[in-house]
């Protein structure tokens, strides 16, 4: 996952894992290598500052 | 060797349902640590800041004049075809109100709070994840600027927000659903105009999908600006729903941001299992939000004082299981199990609405008199007016 800088670090992305694999730290998002990229936490991202890498 | 810190009470999350967990666990005379991973507890804030005088009173809190910005006396309503429903003090006579918050200041007040009725704090210290013990009690494996240590807790309360791990990592089924979690964006402005002085405004539609907009004054031309969306709901990010509102509300037009907030709310009422052996959960991390509103700090405030209460009581009697732990359960559902499943069963309603029957409401509105400024009376008005509404909520209001 592309985390964009302008990521506010607000954590609705990690609200809404369906695997629970995004550790929100004060000001980094971590992706724990259970994520397959099902892109919930891209919509959820009221700041569109999630993208999925092309792989 | 990694550091092990024994404790009663481990609170994760010093929001003000963490605090004030961590608050009445120590009055109840038990050991309790409450940890942030935060700098500032408080800030950025996530939330419209808006709460009611008898919720703050209910949760034990004293006002300070320090956190409040602004008293509210009155309620907007706006359709989208700009028909305006007004609740305020010419309308009614008494109005049951509340205030607006400062919340970064409001916040490290409770946790001052937390702190001066024995909790320790620290902060900058984030849980990485945990392990039960064979005696049941919980360690938490917690990091502070490069540190590695542990604490061991009796009892954890997980009060770590809409994105927190514990209740999970605890094997609680206290998930939201993705289309249940709302994508929130606020600014904060100044040369905000309003109509009247210390209302709340709310606009309803397609301008925020499964949510709505928000324009809550905090004094002077200042005013949280914002909106809630649902992902499946929208189609394009909250941030581009907030814009456009800003740029055509004819109040915002010249209004001038000073502040970005953003963050999820969990609106599917409470979560299924917010206890387990050795564990509560509190706050956003239960999902103890009003599903109609997204208001969460009263009702999250008052899971921390039953969790806190409960804690201490289970720490006191030496049972620390489910079964005496689901007093807690009793308690939160006492307090809000019915007003979590009416909300919820208006908000199912009302965000299925689209803008022509939300018109249609507002002009039916105009003839409606109220007594008092409240969401119950609102949704009350509503199952009067529309028999679509009566059909599915007259049960419930």
């Amino acid at each position: 996952m592309i985390v964009k800088d302008w990521c506010s670090y607000c954590g609705e992305c990690s609200g809404v894992c369906p695997r629970d694999c995004i550790e929100v730290r004060e000001y980094n998002l971590v992706f724990s290598q259970d994520c397959n990229d099902c892109g919930i936490c891209v919509d959820a991202c009221p700041l569109a500052a999630l993208e999925i890498e092309e792989k | 060797m990694v550091e092990v810190i024994r404790t009663d009470v481990l609170v994760v999350g010093s929001g003000p349902a963490g605090s004030t967990a961590a608050r009445f666990a120590a009055q109840g005379g038990v050991d309790v640590i409450m940890i942030d991973k935060k700098s500032e507890i408080g800030s950025p804030k996530r939330c419209a800041e808006g709460v009611s005088k008898e919720g703050l009173s209910h949760v034990g809190v004293e006002l300070d004049p320090r956190w409040i910005t602004k008293e509210i006396t009155g309620v907007r309503m706006v359709s989208p075809d700009g028909t305006d429903v007004w609740l305020t003090e010419e309308e009614i006579e008494l109005p049951e109100a509340g205030y607006i918050l400062e919340r970064k200041v409001f916040d490290k007040h409770m946790a001052m709070g937390a702190a001066r009725a024995g909790a320790q704090i620290m902060i900058k210290t984030l849980a990485k994840g945990l392990r039960r013990e064979a005696d049941g009690s919980f360690t938490v494996i917690c990091e502070k600027m490069g540190e590695t240590f542990e604490i061991n807790a009796k009892i954890l309360i997980g009060a770590d927000g809409p994105e927190g791990h514990i209740g999970k990592w605890a094997g609680l089924k206290s998930r939201v659903k993705p289309n249940r979690m709302e994508s929130g964006i606020q600014y904060e402005m100044c040369n905000v105009t309003f109509e009247r002085e210390g209302v709340i405004e709310f606009y309803v539609g397609s301008c925020a999908p499964g949510g709505y907009v928000w324009i809550f004054p905090k004094g002077d031309d200042i005013a949280n600006v914002g909106l809630a969306v649902i992902a499946d709901k929208a189609d394009k990010p909250a941030i581009e729903y907030l814009d456009d509102f800003v740029k055509t509300c004819p109040y915002t037009k010249n209004a001038q941001a000073v502040e970005l907030n953003v963050g999820g709310d969990p609106v599917m009422g409470l979560v299924k299992e917010m206890y387990g052996d050795n564990i509560l959960l509190c706050g956003d991390a239960a999902s103890q939000v009003n599903p109609l509103t997204g208001g969460g700090i009263i009702s999250g405030m008052s899971g921390g004082m039953y969790a806190g209460q409960v804690a201490a009581e289970a720490i006191k009697a030496g049972d620390l299981s489910k079964k005496f732990l689901k007093e807690y359960e009793k308690r939160v559902k006492d307090d809000m199990g019915h007003d979590m499943e009416k909300y919820g069963k208006a908000a199912d309603y009302l965000l299925e609405l689209s803008d022509d029957e939300l018109n249609d409401i507002a002009h039916a509105f105009q003839d409606v008199e109220f007594t008092k400024i409240s969401t119950t009376q609102i949704v009350k008005a509503l199952v009067k007016i529309s028999p679509k509404a009566a059909l599915k909520l007259r049960k419930f209001f």
